[in-house]
């Protein structure tokens, strides 16, 4: 048992963790994720499909064997960080002890001498006096920057999982005007949505307005792919867009009237047979120079000349139309007035825990100070006596040796 | 203005040329020389990216041709504070090159300035992009001066004991300050991917070659911190993990469209 978890700690166990993340990850990247079986018998042939589909490298990131691997990281570091906690500090405590009984130490004259306390009280290093030797010290805050590395890592793990686990997340495409309610009451309304700025430039932005229940606390703001608004636990993100037609009713017989979103193909008809069938909505078209239209099927921005494709459905015989707003179909007693389309986002509500969120940005902070506090910060002690001095420290002193000999000169270093 | 850049790709190679003859010959004039004219490049490369920038008017680092050129600039600002410091020829022997052959790189790409799309317009932008060109620079130097340490060794430790570990050391040093930059690239664009689309990590085949090439770093210096790997097998391990750098900066974007495909 004791072998078995001093396995578990140690560094091979970590470094075989690893290169098998970076296997899989390579794998990830590679195959293409999370597609139906037949895209993969398309794209690599049936034996090669079969493989992946047989070893789950359709979806590496979310299989089992995956997740067992960070596990098996998370188990690692848990132990390497709990065995390594004690060591560290009383490693940390007996820097300035081993530097005091150093026996090891490079001889100095006088002039040397000076010079080397001179560098160490421009460089900043702490002078402590111990049994009549100088102990010069820094950096000792860098013996946890190996521990809080670790810990760091772990953490980002744990708190990541925690932050996707407890996650609520709905799509919702909102019309401009329309108000959607949530889980606890809170209101979030589109009160308009621009695809261009007034200057014409790419700028989906989609002006909101979320408040309680109660009316008591309200926000208002423009989002955008990258300014979502937070409200009460809430993120509301401008996701994604879409364009629909949009058609007046009018029935001629009574002078009733209506206007209606078309967002997907469907049959407007009063009796069932007679009426207007909305086949799809193009942002534009290009005419050739034989006259010949070709439709647009796709933009990034906004309709410039849209076409609305329909059917002119009566008496049981189907026209194609294409037609253009304000252009009205008229079809037994109902008109079809086609009106410029409607852009609308597609808002991303997220509801996550405010305290998870702020435990997450505070480990990634933590990570990069404790990386700083690894490489940046080499603890080191330096005593300096009368026979000479002596240099302690975890890691090799290589940059410090350098610059010492530098110093000193080649022959004394 | 685009003969700037093109006046600082010959700089670059010219630099390169005279330093790589100055030490074939021996030559002190050739090598002062070249970094006379390393310099230069620099500032022309500088003025070239202030330019686009003032003309952009963003940050000029959107786009492949742009980051290219942000890496070599971010090779060229190494190489000339490392040599200002250490005052070692083998530095600039490096560091030249690496600006040299990335600007290189840049000038085939399309130059055309173009609007920043929506999903880039965030403050993570700098941060995110910026921290990348630095690290890629530093883990492209390190790799340089793992080459040139085993070219040393080969020719029979004729260059000192001290001028091996120098190099072996300072490879070191770049490589941990690549890996701590590469964490500040991850977090930020976690952090960024998490502000404009609602998730932290997407696996996007970009965020997975940086995790990978933050793996094989993080295992290179785990073999240097506690295993005491030091020497021709650390100078191997920073010349083949280059590639990884340069497959995670040029290939993904080429070869696995994703999230990140405006980067092209």
């Amino acid at each position: 048992m004791k072998k078995m978890i001093r396995y578990l700690r140690s560094m091979q166990f970590g470094m075989l963790l690893l290169a098998l993340v970076m296997a899989c990850s390579f794998a990830g990247s590679m195959i293409v994720q999370q597609r139906e079986p037949m895209e993969y018998v398309t794209r690599y042939g049936e034996t090669w499909a079969q493989v992946i589909l047989f070893l789950g490298l359709d979806d590496v990131f979310s299989a089992p064997f995956f997740l067992l691997l960070m596990a098996g990281l998370c188990l690692n570091l848990t132990l390497c960080s709990l065995v390594r906690l004690p060591k560290t500090i009383r490693a940390g405590k007996a820097l300035l002890q081993r530097a005091e009984n150093a026996q090891d130490v490079q001889p100095l004259d006088e002039g040397q001498r000076e010079k080397l306390i001179g560098y160490f009280r421009a460089r900043r290093y702490r002078c402590t006096e111990r049994n009549g030797k100088n102990v010069y010290v820094k950096n000792l805050a860098g013996f946890y920057g190996s521990f809080l590395t670790h810990l760091s890592f772990l953490l980002i793990l744990a708190v990541g999982a925690a932050a996707v686990l407890t996650a609520e997340v709905t799509d919702r495409a909102v019309m401009p005007g329309e108000t959607v309610t949530l889980e606890d009451g809170v209101r979030v309304t589109v009160e308009a949505f621009q695809i261009v700025d007034e200057t014409g430039r790419l700028d989906y932005a989609s002006r909101l307005c979320a408040e309680t229940e109660d009316g008591t606390k309200r926000a208002r703001k423009e989002i955008r792919v990258n300014e979502p608004l937070g409200f009460e636990g809430y993120k509301i993100y401008q996701q994604t867009y879409g364009t629909a037609g949009s058609v007046r009713i009018d029935n001629l017989a009574n002078g009733a009237s209506e206007v209606m979103l078309l967002t997907e193909s469907c049959f407007l008809t009063l009796d069932g047979r007679n009426g207007m069938f909305f086949q799809a909505l193009y942002p534009g078209y290009v005419t050739a120079e034989d006259g010949s239209v070709t439709l647009i099927t796709s933009t990034s921005g906004a309709y410039d000349d849209p076409v609305y494709d329909v059917l002119s459905v009566a008496d049981g015989t189907m026209t194609p139309v294409l037609a253009f707003p304000d252009e009205t179909l008229t079809i037994g007693d109902v008109s079809f007035t086609l009106l410029e389309p409607v852009s609308y986002p597609g808002l991303r509500i997220k509801h996550m825990n405010a305290a998870v969120l702020g435990a997450l940005y505070a480990v990634f902070a933590l990570l990069v100070a404790a990386l700083y506090l690894c490489f940046f910060m080499t603890p080191v002690a330096v005593c300096v006596n009368e026979n000479g001095y002596a240099v302690i420290s975890p890691k090799t002193q290589t940059g410090l040796m350098i610059e010492l000999e530098a110093l000193l000169g080649e022959e004394n270093a | 203005m685009e003969v700037l850049f093109f006046a600082s790709v010959v700089g670059y190679f010219a630099a390169t040329m005279l330093q790589t003859a100055g030490v074939a010959l021996n030559r002190e004039k050739l090598r002062k020389a070249a970094y006379g004219l390393f310099a230069a490049a620099f500032l022309l490369h500088t003025a070239f990216t202030a330019w686009r920038g003032v003309e952009a008017g963003r940050l000029p680092l959107a786009n492949q041709f742009e980051f290219a050129s942000g890496f070599a600039w971010s090779a060229a600002v190494m190489g000339l504070m490392l040599y200002g410091r250490m005052k070692q020829e083998w530095i600039k022997t490096v560091s030249m090159p690496v600006a040299f052959l990335v600007l290189s790189y840049a000038a085939f790409q399309p130059m055309e300035i173009k609007e920043l799309m929506p999903a880039l317009r965030s403050t993570w932008f700098a941060l995110h992009i910026g921290s990348a060109t630095f690290s890629y620079a530093s883990f492209a130097i390190a790799g340089g001066m793992g080459l040139h340490y085993l070219i040393m060794l080969r020719k029979g430790h004729s260059e000192g004991e001290t001028r091996m570990k120098q190099t072996d050391y300072m490879t070191y040093r770049l490589i941990c300050l690549g890996f701590l930059l590469l964490t500040v690239v991850i977090l930020s664009g976690a952090i960024w991917a998490e502000q404009a689309w609602s998730r932290w990590w997407s696996w996007d085949p970009k965020e997975t070659w940086a995790l990978i090439t933050w793996i094989l770093y993080a295992i290179y210096l785990h073999q240097r911190m506690r295993m005491k790997w030091q020497g021709k097998r650390m100078a191997w391990f920073a010349v083949i993990a280059v590639i990884c750098v340069l497959f995670t900066f040029a290939g993904v974007n080429k070869l696995l469209p994703g999230l990140h495909s405006y980067a092209v």
